[in-house]
């Protein structure tokens, strides 16, 4: 299994970032996702970048854990600078690589639209290390709450939610048992033609839905046998509360998105 | 084929928040054609121990050598098919790895893996199912309509077909009613004998491990506790409290009549007939000086 590949993966903590309110997280992410494609000069990418960096230290998170986490994601983006320069034909010719002209325009466009894609998974995946499955679901299930007045299931969507985060890392783990199981077997994953390695993922997904459809069930009939008849009148057992933490939180990241505007060109 | 650990390490997740050290520094021989049992508390190690018999991990640390193989960190083995056939894994719970339409096919799944050709499939699938126990009739059936023991049974024998040299079983009877667990632990027992199979079995079971094995080894923690001769292992209790595991019944039987009766029987592997006739023989003694 892939270790090094991080996305998704929470990892436990006491940072200032770990006990902020989910909410407020997801919040100020979902306006960074917007207000980066406002960036337009050397100083504003410097300011978001700056931000991104030092909320990732203060996760106080292995700085290279978080890099290497995002190997997958450095491929594309790479893959997109390059293609930038191959593609884009705007400003002047810098020079040229074996008689193909690089453009300026190439360069500085590559470089902002690499970045901006940098960034975004660097804070998105700031997130889901900071913040376990279950807050992130509680933190939507009440920023979608509004929503029920037009008949929204919201409830219902937050606990599809829970139940396939909670059910994740066991997949995972059923998985890895399962192909170790049938490589012990004699069945190959990772040489060979691919017509052989194609077919060497039936031992491996039989067993994995026939324990998931046990799981299913057996889940169904917990929450039955203990009660559960969906969200109607439902207290909660961890009730998230907006503190000052998150209240300095965004007013910190409001006055960044203003000095975003001020230095915009 | 005679295994050797040296030295051996093994961390799950190495550079990650989640690194984990499951075996440290191991070292120990299992002589070719010995039955082994691995006992410990659980998290100790074992399935990470076994693990790399057949190469499904490779040290971190150290080098495991499995008759001409040899593993390390620092190269892959080329040969890892032919390792994996002469070395067969009976996994925790291997009833999850049933996936074919019939009995048959899959327990012909690893050999056909492995190029043995149907005629000699076909030979084996039979010789397979009929030492788990099975009736043959079964073969034909689906193997998810078949009972837990039963399931249990068909996969054990998935892995007896691939004609192993090297049998490896983590807790091949946990979950199975006890008449199933003395059934499947007696098969193995047999089988090791008629095919001098090297036998390596990881178990909760004081009572197996000092029943069938000749060699115990003992993990605390990743790292090897103790080992021995189960007859000498077995007896140090205050050892084995230490590490939460207990004494097997027979030698708690021994040490609490050497407590009442202040008489003390050695334990040498004797049954329980005949630890009755030695008592009989100590008490009548005592009974004629009265
Ligand atoms: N895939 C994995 N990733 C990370 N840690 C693991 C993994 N598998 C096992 N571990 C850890 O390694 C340690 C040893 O696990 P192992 O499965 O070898 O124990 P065990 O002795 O077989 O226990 P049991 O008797 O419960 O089967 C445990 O602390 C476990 O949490
Ligand atoms: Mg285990």
């Amino acid at each position: 299994m892939n270790n090094a590949f991080i996305i998704g993966q929470y990892v436990p903590g006491e940072s200032l970032i770990h006990r902020l309110d989910p909410r407020t997280k997801i919040m100020i992410i979902f306006f960074f996702v917007i207000f980066v494609f406002f960036a337009n000069s050397a100083a504003s990418y410097g300011l978001l970048t700056a931000f991104s960096i030092i909320s990732a230290i203060v996760t106080r998170i292995k700085l290279s854990y978080i890099f290497k986490g995002l190997t997958p994601v450095w491929f594309l983006i790479v893959f997109t600078f390059f293609l930038h320069l191959i593609v884009t034909r705007e400003g002047e010719v810098l020079f040229e690589v074996l008689s193909f002209p690089i453009y300026s325009g190439a360069v500085i466009q590559g470089s902002e639209i690499s970045l901006r894609f940098f960034l975004l998974i660097l804070v998105t995946s700031l997130l889901t290390l900071t913040t376990s499955p279950i807050e992130i679901t509680d933190a939507i299930e009440s920023l979608l709450h509004p929503l029920k007045r037009i008949k929204f299931p919201v409830h219902e969507l937050a606990l599809m939610m829970s139940i396939s985060l909670r059910f994740i890392p066991t997949l995972m783990q059923e998985t890895e048992k399962i192909s170790k199981a049938q490589a012990s077997r004699g069945v190959d994953f990772k040489t060979g033609p691919i017509k052989d390695r194609v077919q060497a993922i039936v031992p491996l997904l039989v067993p994995l839905f026939v324990s998931a459809f046990k799981r299913a069930e057996e889940l169904a009939m917990a929450m039955e046998a203990r009660g559960y008849q969906g969200g109607e009148g439902r207290t909660k057992l961890r009730e998230l509360r907006i503190v000052n933490r998150d209240r300095y939180t965004a007013l910190l990241f409001i006055l960044i998105i203003i000095g975003l505007f001020l230095t915009r060109s | 084929m005679d295994i050797s650990f040296k030295n051996v390490s093994y961390t799950y997740q190495p550079n990650t928040p989640f690194e984990h050290r499951a075996i440290h520094g191991l070292s120990f021989k299992i002589s070719s054609g010995s039955f082994v049992a691995i006992v410990g508390h659980t998290g100790s190690g074992k399935s990470t121990l076994i693990q790399h018999l057949n190469g499904l991990l490779r040290p971190t640390i150290g080098q495991v050598t499995i008759g001409g193989f040899q593993l390390s960190s620092e190269k892959k083995l080329k040969q890892m098919k032919e390792l994996r056939r002469r070395v067969g894994v009976v996994f925790q719970y291997p009833e999850h790895q049933l996936f074919e339409e019939t009995v048959a096919k899959d327990i012909a799944f690893g050999p056909s893996n492995f190029g043995v050709d149907s005629e000699e499939i076909s030979r084996r699938t039979l010789e397979a199912i009929k030492a788990v126990g099975l009736p043959e009739p079964l073969l034909e059936r689906s193997p998810f309509d078949l009972s837990g023991g039963q399931m249990r049974r068909v996969a054990i024998a998935g892995v007896l077909a691939m004609n192993p040299e090297v049998l490896v079983l983590d807790e091949p009877t946990a979950g199975l009613d006890p008449r199933g667990q003395t059934e499947v632990m007696d098969m193995f027992y047999q089988l090791h004998q008629q095919k001098q199979l090297t036998t390596i079995l990881v178990t909760h079971s004081m009572e197996d491990a000092l029943h069938y094995a000749d060699h115990v080894i003992i993990l605390d923690h990743g790292t090897k506790y103790m080992e021995g001769k189960p007859e000498e292992v077995f007896v140090k209790k205050k050892e084995l409290n230490k590490v939460q595991l207990d004494v097997p019944e027979v030698i708690q039987f021994l040490f609490k009549v050497e407590k009442k009766f202040g008489v003390r029987l050695t334990y040498h592997g004797q049954g329980l007939n005949e630890i009755a006739n030695e008592l009989h023989s100590i008490i009548k003694g005592a009974d004629s000086i009265e």
